[in-house]
């Protein structure tokens, strides 16, 4: 069996660990606990085993830890789709992981799909799949597009 | 000739024929064949002795697949072969595991029966780890329990190996933050780049980590290790750096190339258990006798006071159950003082206690004491022990005990009717005897009327119908006789109500 590391990345509060945790062990807390650091979390996928690296959100003032980037075979960029500067920073997170470890496959997840706020309209996912990224609405409360999500990051890795 | 053969023939002269050997021996595949076979074992014994590794590398897998399949196509020969090899192996092996595993339920045993083996189970209950495991802890001194061979890049475990009965674990995620954690203290404390994480505690486990320049050996240990350990640790690493070097360089997630690491790591996965100097002293410490058989006195002890109260008991309730069954007694308690079985209640002094049936149960009659109000009971029973005692029944009157009540029934003489009317009237009055079939018997009354009178014409005589609703048996006798004797008729059969006399006075 083939293991791949793929790492969450993304602004403070945007999902990543409840997005994990819905796909890993299918559950969901309206609880926010924050993650300090990283937390680590193993499925199989088919024939991968993924190791899920779910860094801590990046903030003013915690820039991401670029450390737990490296040997990544795939990232997964999530985003909060009710705040548009989450958004808006992908591309400033992406140019981080690219400098650490280069050109790796990457998705995008805007979470939180479904919330009443949406902000994010259709010309910013064009954009956005323009630089050649998957753009998925994930709901990490409702399990839309979840595995879709991951799946396609395995996919990715693959090629 | 043409020039280009004459040019030929002046540039390479008498050499012309050697060439045409050369190039028909090159033709030859036969030739050919036999040349290499004549090069080739000597080719090889000079690449081994100057070291280099070309040949073999090259041959490494065609051997290997040639192996693979001539061991599929005859398994068994090879299995022959092999056998004076591995047999001895083996068994001794099996020797080794059943020794280890006589030698742990040995120590099992031993600390089951001290006072540390009560404080085990109490721990094993409180903390839900298995007795056994607790058990081997106390006599280990140190276990290697896991070992993950994890590379540095990915931070992913490439093998990893569990010793026996340790707690199984994730072992990706485990190699994982073992990686995260490195870099985390890497990145925080600003440390110098050749500066790793060596050494982790938790509780009584220890995390030792060795490093390579691409890999890092992970070694999670239960208890102190000798330091000597980590040398070994950093001889295995190396090992499989140097054996593993392509795979570990080209490490894509691929576990399976690794499998063939495991054999240089396995020895590592080793335990000691304390020495047996320090286990005898443990056991003289311990001194398992005392406490086992404090525990026996006491388990002896209960089991007596248990028996003895579920003795105590039963017989209590025996005395009471057939007590409640007799009648004339009413045992409100029945308990247990100065070794007696004391009953306390009413009792009619007439009751029969049932003594023969206690004895059957082991309770004799010098058991008991009867601490009782003395009553005249009014149960039936009484009452017809009692009237058949008192009265003596004459032929053709019976005593009976029906539907609760006393009926006394039949044709009574009239001398007997005479000398017991009073009680007999009084029993009936108080509704403690029922009459209502009790007459006079007619033969009785014309005897005694007879006896006396001797000129007395009895006309007619005759007996009313007794029925269960009747007051009583009545004889009407219907007779003659002068005004004398008929005063002194009526004077002889007063109070008598079951007699009634009408008279013609002469």
């Amino acid at each position: 069996m083939i293991k791949k590391k793929v790492c969450m990345v993304g602004e403070f509060s945007v999902g990543k660990t409840s997005l994990t945790q819905k796909f890993v062990n299918n559950v969901f807390s309206e609880t926010y606990l924050t993650t300090i650091g990283v937390k680590i979390d193993t499925v199989q996928i088919e024939d991968t085993k993924l190791v899920i690296w779910d860094i801590a959100g990046r903030d003013s003032l915690s820039p991401i830890n670029a450390s737990y980037l490296v040997g990544a075979a795939g990232v997964v960029l999530v985003a909060d789709g009710t705040r548009l500067q989450t958004v808006e920073s992908i591309s400033e997170i992406w140019s981080t992981v690219r400098e650490k470890i280069g050109e790796v496959p990457c998705v995008v997840a805007l979470n939180k799909a479904d919330l009443e706020d949406w902000c994010v309209d259709n010309t910013t996912i064009e954009s956005l799949r323009d630089r050649g990224w998957d753009v998925f609405e994930t709901s990490a409360k409702d399990g839309v597009m979840v595995e879709s999500l991951f799946h396609k990051i395995v996919e990715k890795t693959k090629e | 000739m043409s020039q280009l053969d004459e040019l030929r023939q002046i540039i390479i002269g008498d050499n012309s024929a050697q060439l045409t050997e050369l190039k028909q021996r090159i033709e030859n595949v036969e030739q050919r064949t036999k040349d290499v076979a004549e090069v080739l074992s000597s080719a090889i014994e000079k690449e081994l002795s100057s070291q280099q590794s070309g040949i073999v590398d090259s041959l490494q897998k065609p051997v290997t697949l040639g192996l693979k399949k001539a061991i599929r196509s005859e398994p068994q020969e090879y299995a022959e072969i092999l056998y004076p090899v591995m047999a001895p192996s083996i068994r001794r092996a099996i020797s080794q595991a059943i020794s280890s595993m006589m030698v742990t339920i040995n120590r099992t045993i031993e600390s089951a029966t001290t006072a540390q083996g009560l404080s085990l189970r109490y721990e094993s209950l409180r903390t839900g780890i298995p007795y056994a495991e607790l058990a081997l802890r106390q006599t280990l001194l140190y276990r290697v329990e896991h070992l993950y061979l994890i590379d540095q890049n990915t931070g992913m475990a490439m093998t990893t190996l569990h010793a026996d009965n340790a707690q199984s674990l994730d072992s990706d995620a485990v190699s994982a933050m073992f990686s995260a954690i490195q870099s985390f203290i890497h990145d925080s404390f600003s440390v110098d780049e050749g500066s790793r994480l060596t050494d982790l505690k938790v509780g009584d486990q220890n995390v030792w980590v060795v490093h390579g320049a691409s890999a890092m050996l992970a070694c999670v240990i239960r208890g102190e290790a000798p330091v000597s350990l980590r040398q070994e640790l950093y001889d295995a690493l190396d090992m499989v750096r140097t054996d593993f070097a392509n795979e570990i360089a080209e490490y894509d997630g691929d576990a399976a190339k690794f499998m063939g690491a495991r054999s240089i790591l396995q020895p590592l996965l080793r335990s000691e258990l304390k020495q047996e100097d320090s286990a005898t002293e443990n056991k003289k410490k311990d001194k398992p006798v005392g406490p086992i058989l404090f525990s026996l006195g006491v388990l002896a002890a209960l089991t007596w006071l248990v028996v003895h109260w579920y003795d105590s008991y039963s017989r209590l309730s025996t005395v009471k159950h057939f007590l409640d069954q007799t009648p004339g007694i009413t045992a409100n308690h029945v308990i247990h003082d100065d070794g007696k079985i004391v009953v306390q209640g009413l009792k009619d002094p007439d009751a029969i206690i049932p003594y023969q049936t206690l004895n059957s149960y082991g309770i004799a009659e010098s058991d008991i004491r009867f601490a009782t109000v003395p009553v005249r009971s009014l149960e039936p029973e009484m009452e017809l022990a009692r009237f058949t005692n008192e009265f003596s029944l004459p032929t053709g009157v019976s005593l009976y005990k029906k539907d609760g009540k006393i009926y006394l029934e039949g044709d009574a003489p009239y001398e007997w009717l005479k000398s017991n009317q009073t009680r007999i009237l009084n029993l009936a009055s108080d509704k403690r005897l029922n009459i209502s079939r009790l007459a006079a018997d007619e033969q009785s009354v014309r005897a005694a009327i007879n006896a006396r009178y001797d000129s007395v014409r009895i006309n007619s005589m005759t007996s009313s119908i007794k029925t269960e609703h009747s007051k009583m048996g009545v004889v009407n006798i219907e007779l003659e006789v002068s005004s004398k004797e008929f005063a002194s008729l009526v004077s002889s059969f007063s109070g008598i109500p079951w007699v009634k006399i009408e008279a013609n006075i002469k």
